[in-house]
């Protein structure tokens, strides 16, 4: 038995930063894809730049944030140290910023920016690993953290390395190296952590219960996997050996998917809520760019990997996230403010603290830009890309708007 | 002689709702079974709808201090097991016609 009391609990002065930057940094990363030219290739440092802006001030900062209130519901123990949240997003937000700075306008001040967020990463990981250290019951999802956190470790210091080269020329095969970078952060923690945060949620969220859960069991080892032969491949220069991890986790991914059907089918809340209508959206878009990733793998055309990674990014993770907002935040707003009145007063239930006409629009807006825009890319169409780019910035609007009402519900 | 039932203990935690879906413990299915000494002390045996739950000890609080109103008890306990797990058959027909939209 264990349980989570409110002292093993973040306070949500603590985290509700993590939500209002990573916030703000999605809706300004979404306005400064106006400023993009995709057809440079995704060697082009002002792209390279955005993705450091969106993936770390956006996804990472949120993650993070919303680490900080699962891990102590996933392994079944308080944090090790919870207050060290109090530097990680100083550090990352500071990082994040120095980084963007670097990629478009000052290559010196690379390192610098990735030492903050590698400093930031660390501390991150040294709670975590320190509170896994305590858990008892090692579950799937428990091996999932541990083993996408060792790889979220070697991914950045492979970037700050990277870094060290562009800003100095340190004797670096950039070319080489990207890949074990993307495939260790996007691959090893993103999607693994996904994974395994999934199992966790999407089963509490729609009170799925009884179904098998062998595929998820044979995505993670093949996840894993892949990962550590992509790695072991770079290291030795194996491109056959890079191009058949690519199709494990090729695999892998379809296997999970197949779990995510598996947990639909048997839920019992059959409510097509704005959380489901992300989460439908979001898979949909890892199916595309899964597809598109393993045309890519075989023809090598440049417009069908950005495309590929558009989905992965602005579909899969970006619905993932902010669907999964409009749970976490409520609830946390709830626990703080209200989870003592129980009893004494009326509380609100968790639904009648959504913004649903935001969030419907939220969903329309960014569901038709992600749409457009990524057919932009994948035909090399500039003006359908700026197009969809800009229903994707009103849908970010929205989801800033949505989390600020959200996060300030009954204050 | 104790005059606390079953009946009454699962009326006094009907009145604790899970603030995710909206329905209360009893009609939820969640609460398997009261069991009442002749001193009085109450040991109620629930279960979570899910174990990652992050309201878990919100939650048996919340059901502890329901019961603890009831007048003459004694000590309140509360048990969460897994055994049944729980699922969505085990709820009332007003929560599965809700869930199911």
């Amino acid at each position: 038995m264990f349980s989570v009391s409110k002292e093993s609990a973040p306070p949500f002065g603590m985290i509700s930063p993590f939500f209002w930057i990573g916030s703000i940094f999605y809706l300004l990363g979404s306005i400064f894809l106006l400023f993009l030219t995709p057809e440079n290739g995704h060697y082009d440092l002002a792209i390279v730049g955005w993705m450091h802006w969106f993936l770390l001030g956006f996804m990472m900062m949120i993650i993070f944030g919303a680490m900080a209130q699962l891990v102590p519901v996933v392994v079944e123990v308080g944090h090790f140290s919870v207050d060290l949240y109090y530097i990680i997003w100083p550090n990352l937000l500071i990082g994040t910023l120095t980084m963007s700075y670097g990629f478009w306008f000052d290559q010196m001040v690379l390192p610098y920016g990735g030492l903050l967020v590698l400093v930031s990463m660390i501390i991150f990981l040294y709670d975590t690993l320190m509170t896994l250290r305590k858990a008892s019951n090692i579950t799937l999802t428990v091996k999932t953290v541990i083993a996408s956190n060792l790889f979220l470790l070697v991914g950045i210091v492979i970037g700050f390395v990277m870094s060290l080269a562009v800003s100095s020329g340190a004797d670096v095969d950039i070319a080489n190296w990207l890949g074990a970078h993307v495939v260790m952060v996007l691959g090893g923690y993103v999607t693994l952590t996904i994974m395994g945060l999934s199992m966790i949620l999407l089963p509490m969220f729609g009170l799925s219960h009884g179904f098998d859960d062998k595929p998820v069991e044979r995505a993670f080892r093949l996840m894993v996997g892949g990962v550590i032969f992509y790695f072991i491949s770079t290291l030795f220069g194996w491109h056959m050996g890079k191009f058949l991890s690519l199709i494990v986790m090729f695999v892998s991914v379809t296997l999970y998917m197949y779990q995510i059907t598996i947990i639909y089918k048997t839920r019992a809340r059959k409510e097509i809520d704005v959380w489901v209508k992300s989460m439908f959206m979001g898979y949909s878009s890892l199916l595309f760019a899964s597809i598109l990733g393993l045309i890519y793998i075989f023809t090598s055309y440049e417009n069908v990997l950005m495309s590929a990674v558009w989905f992965l990014v602005m579909g899969f993770f970006s619905f993932l996230i902010n669907g999964h907002l409009y749970k976490i935040i409520p609830f946390l707003v709830w626990f703080e403010r209200y989870s003592p009145l129980v009893g004494k007063e009326k509380v609100p239930m968790l639904n009648e603290m959504l913004p649903h006409r935001l969030a419907r629009f939220e969903f329309i807006f960014s569901s038709v830009g992600v749409l457009l825009a990524g057919i932009g890319l994948l035909i090399g169409s500039a003006d359908l890309f700026k197009g969809g780019v800009t229903f994707v910035i009103a849908g970010a609007g929205f989801m800033f708007v949505s989390v600020k009402w959200m996060l300030s519900y009954g204050k | 002689m104790c005059e606390i039932t079953k009946e009454s203990v699962f009326d006094a935690v009907s009145t604790v709702i899970d603030p995710e879906v909206g329905f209360n413990l009893v009609e939820m299915g969640l609460i398997y079974d009261a069991i009442i000494e002749e001193s009085c002390n109450v040991q109620v045996v629930m279960t979570l709808s899910t174990r990652g739950c992050p309201l878990h000890q919100m939650i048996t609080q919340w059901v502890r201090e329901a019961v603890e109103k009831l007048d003459g008890v004694g000590v309140v306990e509360v048990e969460v097991v897994w055994e049944p797990e729980w699922n969505i058959t085990m709820a009332e027909d007003n929560v599965k016609k809700a869930l199911a939209g």
